[in-house]
């Protein structure tokens, strides 16, 4: 199959560069194109000043920003904020008319793709294909581990699909779906925390059991919470925290245990399987080392099915290794970088079909 | 992690009716006001009464309480909110232990998001 894969940076991977104030908005996009990125994916909530005005001034400075860096809007994410009042959900129509806001912000800043959560209750994304046609603008559902490709809880979404036959609604894979290991940083802090060298060992050695056994898949459930936990028990978080809580573990143990349920490893073939659904992916990283390899998901692999099932559309790098690091302000730069290497690599790596 | 970088070492300060700092939000977007859920402030190990606490973001001063239905002030992501806290004569002269726990309900979340900044200062 012919394949078209490019290389776009979620700016989300800035974000502490941006917190402490030593990029600005611009300045994201600008390291993004040094890094080699074509596409660059905006979280409006996070680096829009004005959010949720766009304004003519903030609209003309964006795309005099696209031209200079050579770079295009690939993926604006939206956070469907359903909770804002802490008494009650917002009605149907009150959720609809947030998707239309956000669809409208994407139109207007160029946006072909909105991200939504997982969270989006389904009636919403129904209700809101309309407006994305109009907008030309499709909604694509974040894959964020634990929820997973040929689940139950994707098969609620196809049912979806196939009813109304909309061109307008598909899946935007996150890379944590395909980490065939812990993140190291992850077992670092765990372990600067002061968690037990045999408790994280019995923490890497269950989730290395899950790897090999496969995991059980999450299954369509409107309480996410609920779904959530029955996916954990279903992969043996019990037995996990029994075996902690006798082999004398603290805070940092069980932590870290827990933390351990939110990556996931999936067969890459999944990606072959939905690729007419999937429009933009989020590559997610935590942390690429000196020869740009990612330390805990095989990315070439990943990429191989992505070749494979002849996608055309942008790999996003999107680092999530800050939260794992006492200060990321500088190094998230350098992180983003390297992953932008390795992806080039395994993009350019020659390919046979097997 | 976001938690480093939340406070303002320039922030701080005794008010007229109590002291006052400035943080981050150590969360990765912009919120409005109402998904605050509490902002605990020990000093000292001191802990203040939430009915103490105010929040001035965008030149806007709200008690917690009423910080919940607010939906049209963003705390922007990176911005420094003043975090107010009445007591009377404000703080002593002298070094100070701050720690400052900010709740917020994002609403795709299962759970509430806790985290705490740390930070050291002299009146």
């Amino acid at each position: 199959m012919k394949y078209n894969i490019k290389r776009s940076v979620s700016l989300y991977s800035y974000q502490e560069a941006y917190f402490t104030g030593k990029l600005d908005l611009e300045g994201c996009i600008r390291e993004a194109a040094k890094a080699g990125a074509a596409g660059i994916e905006l979280l409006a909530e996070q680096m829009i000043e004005d959010f949720p005005v766009i304004t003519e001034g903030f609209k003309k400075q964006w795309f005099e920003w696209m031209e200079k860096y050579g770079v295009e809007p690939s993926c604006m994410d939206a956070f469907l904020e359903n909770h804002i009042y802490d008494n009650r959900v917002c009605t149907l129509r009150e959720q609809i008319d947030n998707m239309r806001r956000d669809i409208e912000i994407a139109h207007a800043l160029g946006f072909k793709v909105l991200r939504t959560l997982v969270s989006t209750p389904m009636e919403v994304i129904e209700g809101s294909l309309p407006i994305a046609e109009a907008n030309d603008v499709k909604i694509g559902l974040e894959v964020h581990s634990p929820f997973s490709l040929n689940s139950g809880w994707s098969e609620g979404y196809m049912e979806m699909i196939r009813r109304t036959g909309t061109k307008y609604f598909g899946f935007i894979p996150d890379f944590g779906i395909f980490c065939n290991k812990i993140p190291t940083e992850l077992t670092n802090q765990a372990l600067a925390n002061g968690a037990h060298p045999q408790c994280v060992e019995l923490v890497n050695q269950a989730f290395k059991n899950r790897c090999e056994k496969g995991f059980v898949k999450i299954r369509y459930d409107k309480n996410l919470g609920a779904a959530n936990m029955d996916y954990r028990m279903a992969n043996g978080q019990g037995e996990l925290m029994d075996a902690i809580k006798k082999a004398g573990g603290n805070n940092a143990d069980f932590a870290y245990a827990g933390s351990s349920f939110a990556y996931t490893w999936n067969d890459p073939q999944d990606i072959v399987d939905n690729i007419d659904y999937i429009f933009h992916t989020h590559a997610k990283c935590y942390h690429i080392d000196e020869t740009y390899q990612e330390t805990c998901i095989p990315m070439q692999r990943v990429i191989d099915a992505y070749k494979k099932a002849g996608y055309h559309g942008y790999l996003s790098t999107e680092w999530e290794g800050a939260e794992m690091i006492e200060d990321a302000s500088d190094s998230c730069v350098e992180q983003v970088r390297r992953h932008l290497g390795c992806m080039r690599r395994c993009i350019d790596a020659p390919f046979c079909e097997s | 992690m976001l938690e480093t970088h939340m406070l303002n070492p320039e922030g701080y300060k005794n008010t007229p009716d109590g002291f006052a700092f400035q943080t981050r939000i150590p969360y990765y977007r912009g919120i409005t006001l109402s998904i605050i859920r509490n902002i605990q402030v020990v000093v000292d190990g001191v802990e203040y009464p939430r009915e103490a606490v105010t929040i001035t973001v965008n030149g806007e001063t709200f008690p917690l309480e009423e910080a919940r239905t607010v939906i049209s002030n963003r705390w922007r992501f990176g911005q420094f909110g003043e975090i107010g806290v009445k007591k009377e004569g404000g703080l002593a002269a002298g070094d100070h232990e701050l720690a400052v726990t900010i709740t917020v309900a994002p609403s795709y979340m299962p759970m509430q998001l806790v985290k705490t900044g740390h930070g050291k200062f002299t009146v």
